[in-house]
């Protein structure tokens, strides 16, 4: 363990020999954060958070492209006259695609870049090597965030979470945001109570038929200028719900969308990605 | 008989309240589920399952009755069992908006999954019923909301949008003053089709459906699914695979239940401590993301096995980190427990009497946190916990005696769920060490099925223990054997929310967080 830790445990001891309260005896209301936990970009070697193509497949080999197609529980794999196409929007990153047909497709530890407009989540077949990931901590990330909201706003930036009907993977992550390790309040972001008081609306889940009606109730309640951030592959498109009976296969059928956040459920460093490109989006209108 | 099912064929639908009586007096059967499906095509006439818990015995009753379409025009009904046993109430409504059956006699036959602006005539679970149909939206109805009447009683409409970062639904409180004197829940805002979108995979894409039931009790609602195909196939996965499963519920268990006590702390107004086990819950994730590749334990699962494993590596860096966090956990726990204004609001708060818990069916650490003693994973013993579970328990004389001692110290309040989710924070540690010091040596992950083993129509039920409480599934498969007929399932959140209507009774308002936390039930697993 880190010396932090041994250091935290000997005062406990003490106390307790003393029989005293604890507030000389658990690091008293001193809190100090685990900074490893933020050091590189650290998700783990076998992290699902991108797939791609490699090109090295020639375009004639479309069994394997097919055999990929016909897994896809989330249909995100679509065969056409150029080729194949995975649509990240679609894909939950489950990796079955790889699993039947390793050599078309091949899942990467690199989480999959938010984008501000749909069309740019379809990827065809890579003509070169997959593009880099960010490589940047959630610390570096938040930096050029703050910057960014501090410059455009002047104050800081609020954010309201609505569920639109997601299996709640996607709010587990986005409370992570919250927690010390990502803390994104030291970067001028907090999460308000109404949508009156938000410049975003960072929204999960299928834009299910049974919420739709309060979604849009949402949006027309958020004050301009405002930005909607899809957050997941339900929000993106349905995911692997789809288009159906009690979905409407995207938020961005229901309101306009300005950033979609691919992944299943997208990690804490995407969602700040994703609010990256939400800013600038917010710039324009806003006071200097 | 089906392994530990016994199937009771029922002639005429009008006995089956007569029976299941029987069966809960008799044999002290709970309302586990009931499954309704659409055989008119392939049998006859619409099925319904009554599933029956029994406790003591590793038993579940099945009483299959069958109701042909109604005389000319009338839609086909049944005679309802809610007067009698009233966890059958949302069942009853369930199947009325799915399938559109009558249940004759039901006190409350309100619509539930399907919202007022569905048209009338809307039944999706249907077989004629196609998965895309889009319909139009109509304005005329309204939900009708239990009404509290009297001097200074005001209403609090709340949801489904809500202030926290937390799923969709809508409550309604009726207050005098601060004190709450009724709370009607109205959920399924995130109803996504489960169910019916079954239907439309193959055997393996239902597993990563069966995992965003709900997101957290991803392990555990895939455990379920895979058990149940593998029931129906007369198929066991490895040894080895059945302790990765566990090994990994177990995991699901801990950083839930340590999220769980961060937002109690939370709501309790104590931000240090929210802080401390947020960042435990935190490293816990980092945890599984190393071990199965996802934050959330997707992709553990498959039918037949599993598709993660540990090397000795592997299970040492486990075994060791979430040693660390427990020791953590601990401190904080010191810390929490020697705060009175935290420990003042926990207690006495939010209370569930027993006899209601029973009444109720509540299932996991709702039931036990009122002194139910109840717990799949011993009750019905699945995979690895067949040889760890009654042996944790009733080992000895003085350890039976002492469990029982706890269970009734349970008072049914926040401060109680709160102390049984502690203690099973530790227990679950435990149980990740020793299945991983004892991992059996065999390297096969899975067991292949073959295509002939899946009969037309095979059913079964799989089941775990969820960190909510026991999750339920049904599976009937299709014709071909390889794709699914119908997938009915019961998480232990539909069986635990009617908990909260009671639990905030006489509390406040401002209480009302806490007692929702304190039971941790998931929007998205009741909806499906």
């Amino acid at each position: 363990m880190t010396e932090r830790e041994s250091a935290e445990e000997a005062p406990t001891k003490k106390a307790a020999d003393r029989g005293v309260g604890h507030s000389d005896g658990i690091l008293g209301n001193h809190v100090e954060t685990d900074r490893t936990l933020l050091e590189g970009t650290r998700s783990a070697s076998c992290f699902r958070g991108d797939v791609i193509l490699p090109p090295y497949v020639s375009r004639l080999d479309a069994e394997l492209y097919k055999r990929g197609e016909e897994v896809c529980p989330s249909k995100a794999i679509a065969l056409g006259p150029e080729g194949a196409a995975l649509d990240k929007g679609k894909c939950i990153m489950c990796g079955m695609c790889q699993q039947v047909a390793p050599r078309a497709f091949k899942t990467v530890n690199s989480f999959a870049l938010p984008v501000t407009t749909r069309r740019d989540l379809l990827v065809a077949q890579m003509p070169g090597p997959g593009k880099e990931g960010p490589g940047q901590t959630p610390d570096e990330v938040g930096a050029r965030l703050s910057q960014r909201i501090k410059k455009l706003l002047g104050r800081s930036l609020a954010i309201r979470e609505v569920d639109a009907g997601s299996c709640n993977g996607c709010e587990v992550e986005v409370s992570a945001l919250n927690n010390p390790v990502y803390d994104i309040e030291r970067f001028g972001i907090h999460f308000v109570a109404s949508p009156r008081h938000a410049d975003v609306l960072l929204v999960t889940g299928v834009a299910s038929r049974n919420l739709e009606l309060a979604l849009r109730r949402t949006y027309e309640a958020t004050p301009d200028p405002k930005v909607v951030v899809a957050v997941g592959a339900c929000a993106c498109s349905g995911g692997i719900f789809g288009d159906t009976y009690a979905t409407s296969g995207g938020v961005d059928k229901v309101v306009p969308v300005d950033v979609f956040v691919p992944g299943c459920p997208p990690r804490p460093e995407a969602l700040l990605y994703g609010l990256l490109l939400a800013v600038d989006r917010v710039g324009p209108a806003a006071p200097v | 008989m089906n392994g530990n099912e016994v199937l009771v064929k029922v002639g005429r639908a009008s006995d089956v309240p007569g029976i299941c009586v029987s069966v809960r007096d008799g044999f002290r059967g709970r309302l586990a589920m009931i499954a309704c499906s659409d055989e008119r095509k392939t049998a006859s006439g619409f099925a319904l399952r009554h599933v029956f818990d029994v406790e003591g015995a590793d038993v579940f009753i099945v009483l299959l009755s069958r109701l042909n379409d109604g005389k000319l025009g009338s839609p086909p009904s049944y005679p309802s069992v809610a007067l009698l046993i009233p966890s059958a109430t949302l069942y009853e409504r369930e199947i009325k908006d799915m399938f559109g059956l009558i249940a004759e006699g039901t006190p409350d036959p309100r619509p539930l999954v399907l919202h007022e602006q569905w048209p009338e005539g809307t039944h999706p679970l249907r077989k004629e019923y196609a998965l895309q149909t889009k319909q139009p939206r109509v304005g005329d109805r309204k939900y009708q909301f239990l009404e509290v009447e009297g001097e200074g009683v005001s209403e609090i409409p709340v949801g489904p949008v809500h202030a926290g970062i937390i799923e969709p639904g809508h409550f309604r409180f009726s207050i005098l003053g601060e004190t709450v004197v009724n709370l009607e829940t109205r959920l399924y805002y995130t109803h996504r089709g489960v169910e019916k979108l079954a239907e439309s995979l193959s055997l393996d894409q239902a597993v990563l459906l069966s995992e965003r039931i709900s997101g957290d009790e991803a392990v555990a609602n895939s455990t379920a699914y895979c058990q149940s195909i593998e029931k129906i196939a007369g198929v066991e996965p490895p040894l080895r695979a059945l302790q990765v499963r566990a090994v990994c519920a177990e995991m699901e268990r801990v950083y839930n239940h340590v999220g769980t006590l961060a937002a109690l702390s939370l709501d309790a107004g104590f931000a240090y401590g929210y802080a401390r086990l947020a960042l435990l819950k935190e490293r816990m994730m980092r945890l599984n993301e190393e071990v199965a590749g996802s934050r959330l334990l997707f992709g553990v699962n498959r039918i037949g096995g599993v598709n993660v494993d540990f090397t000795n590596q592997s299970s040492r860096r486990v075994v060791e980190e979430m040693g660390a966090v427990r020791a953590d956990f601990e401190r904080v726990l010191n810390l929490l427990r020697s705060e009175s204004s935290v420990m003042d609001r926990l207690s006495g708060t939010g209370r569930v009497q027993l006899e209601s818990a029973v009444e109720m069916g509540l299932l996991g650490v709702a039931a036990r946190g009122s002194g139910m003693d109840c717990d799949t994973r011993r009750d019905h013993p699945y995979g690895a916990y067949r040889t760890m579970m009654t042996n944790a328990r009733q080992e000895t004389r003085r350890q039976v005696t002492e469990h029982m001692i706890q269970l009734a110290k349970a008072g049914g309040d926040v401060l109680a769920r709160f102390e049984t989710r502690v203690e099973e924070v530790t227990s679950s540690t435990e149980m990740v060490k020793k299945i991983l010091e004892n991992l059996d040596g065999e390297l096969e992950l899975k067991t292949l099925i073959a295509e002939d083993k899946l009969e037309p129509f095979g059913n079964a039920l799989g089941y775990a223990e969820s960190h909510r409480g026991q999750t339920l599934h049904w599976v009937m498969t299709g014709e071909d054997g390889r794709s699914i007929f119908r997938y009915k399932v019961r998480t232990a959140s539909f069986a635990n929310w009617p908990a909260i209507e009671l639990a905030v009774l006489n509390d406040i308002v401002a209480d009302f967080p806490l007692i929702n936390k304190s039971l941790d039930l998931s929007y998205a697993g009741n909806d499906l």
